[in-house]
């Protein structure tokens, strides 16, 4: 199969069709740089789909537990490792995915004989300033993008992914209270779980609070905070409903 | 897509993988004139631990310093005191912050109390050659929070060289002006009024500070503290909360007492 180009195209193809397929109905998962500095927000079983990673870095996504485990534990090996033979300072996004995460991905993707992870990942990187913040992207074959601020959202699907992420830009545009922003990201995670459109035909404000509040019934959202300021060098807090006032 | 590690969120079985070991070199058989600190102590008042230190590094009789920081923060909820050479006392410091928080990410969970303490005497029996050869030999305290009772409570601890370690009741110390401070401690214990486990925090810092006063001036290798040259101890906190930093400005404060 391999020898034959057409055939390893076709593979590669399949294997994407395959892992978007396995993907869907994943809970999506967001990050937003706010001014005292990045929240991340999922929902889940509880410790289960919002992490911390080292210092001011933290991971969150969708897809299969097993998968997520084996790349969060190989992000937190790879950054302690760094911070432990250089400085914990010398720890960034950039370099974790770039030369380690995201390689790693790609050629399990492409070793066609192997299973691809099933992951769509999301990871943060807070700051000394908003402008300084990372926010990265990181997809299951391997694909990253980076952006300073906003927000980012991780979902199964590629087109309402960036329809929900149109949406939040411009909804959370100059927002900077932790309790309004995570009350839209819910939001915004409820339209995505129930396929609603991100166009005129969006659910009112009151049918999306309502129905948000429904959908999390005996599930956890779970949320997690990288201070920007903090006396200690780990910035990481998780967060319940109840801290940020929801 | 990581190496295996043989004990799941253990940091020294990562590094080991990685060939990456630390506090572990070929002893000369010739010591030098090895830089050392001195006098730390640790004793429970009335709000949690208080935990001390000198801030002099000597060599033989060369000071070659007044600024060191021999008190430690491991974690949110651990404190290291350290007296010996620091060269491999702020090595194993390091080794014990990344593998608690190490442990702490990878595993979801904080390490127990019983596991920090025996992380710390592991590294000083890996130490051993070091110390038996007069090169390098750490004796520390530690302090760290016992949260499966609530409210969550302080512990002291020191050790001895080769790793043995032992619960202080009250209070501990270690280091060339130790023999001062326990003998302080032990009398201020049994006769003084208040004792230092009734002490708020102003009076235990103030204390904490005559301690180290007294020490410097029968242990030359001891720093004291001098107002004048803004030159303080440094002094910690463990309580439920957790660890707290007590600034110079409030020593200078609390001195003034």
């Amino acid at each position: 199969m391999t020898e034959e180009p057409y055939r390893w195209l076709e593979a590669v193809a399949n294997r994407r069709e395959y892992v978007r397929e396995q993907l869907k109905g994943g809970s999506p998962a967001f990050a937003a740089s706010l001014p005292e500095g990045i929240l991340l927000l999922s929902v889940g079983a509880g410790q289960s789909k919002v992490f911390e990673l080292f210092d001011r870095h933290a991971l969150t996504g969708l897809g299969h537990p097993a998968d997520l485990e084996k790349i969060r534990q190989a992000a937190i090996d790879a950054a302690h490792m760094e911070a432990f033979t250089r400085a914990p300072e010398d720890v960034s996004l950039r370099r974790l995915v770039s030369f380690g995460l995201s390689p790693q991905l790609k050629t399990n993707f492409e070793q066609i004989f192997s299973a691809p992870f099933l992951v769509e990942l999301l990871l943060a990187e807070v700051g000394h300033e908003p402008g300084q913040d990372v926010l990265l992207r990181l997809h299951f074959d391997g694909a990253f993008h980076f952006q300073s601020n906003g927000t980012v959202v991780a979902a199964s699907q590629p087109e309402p992914e960036a329809a929900a992420q149109k949406w939040l830009n411009a909804g959370l545009a100059g927002k900077a209270n932790r309790s309004e922003v995570a009350e839209i990201l819910l939001q915004a995670w409820w339209c995505l779980t129930e396929n609603k459109a991100f166009t005129e035909s969006l659910p009112s404000e009151k049918e999306r609070r309502d129905g948000w509040r429904a959908a999390v019934s005996g599930r956890v959202v779970e949320m997690g905070w990288l201070a920007r300021v903090c006396q200690r060098s780990a910035r990481y807090q998780n967060l319940t409903l109840a801290q940020v006032g929801l | 897509m990581s190496k295996s590690v043989s004990i799941g969120g253990d940091f020294l079985s990562l590094i080991a993988s990685q060939s990456i070991i630390p506090a572990r070199t070929e002893t000369a058989s010739t010591a030098l004139v090895q830089t050392q600190a001195t006098t730390v102590f640790s004793f429970h008042y009335a709000g949690g631990a208080l935990m001390a230190g000198d801030r002099r590094a000597t060599a033989g009789n060369v000071i070659v310093t007044d600024r060191v920081d021999k008190v430690i923060e491991i974690d949110a909820t651990s404190l290291l005191a350290i007296a010996g050479v620091p060269a491999t006392a702020f090595e194993m410091a390091r080794v014990l912050q990344t593998s608690f928080e190490y442990y702490r990410r990878s595993q979801l969970q904080p390490l127990s109390l019983p596991a920090k303490v025996r992380a710390l005497a592991r590294l000083l029996r890996e130490n051993l050659p070091m110390a038996m050869q007069g090169v390098g030999i750490v004796v520390p305290l530690f302090a760290g929070l016992d949260q499966t009772v609530s409210p969550a409570q302080p512990q002291i601890f020191f050790y001895d060289p080769l790793g043995a370690q032992f619960q202080a009741v009250g209070h501990a110390a270690s280091g060339s002006g130790a023999g001062t401070i326990r003998s302080i401690l032990s009398f201020q214990e049994r006769y003084g009024t208040p004792r230092p486990s009734q002490m708020n925090l102003e009076q235990a810092v103030q204390f904490a500070l005559r301690l180290l006063l007294v020490a410097s001036e029968f242990d030359s290798a001891t720093g004291g503290v001098n107002p004048e040259t803004q030159t303080f101890a440094t002094i910690k906190i463990l309580n439920e909360q957790g660890v707290q930093d007590v600034s110079f400005v409030q020593q200078a404060e609390f001195l003034k007492l």
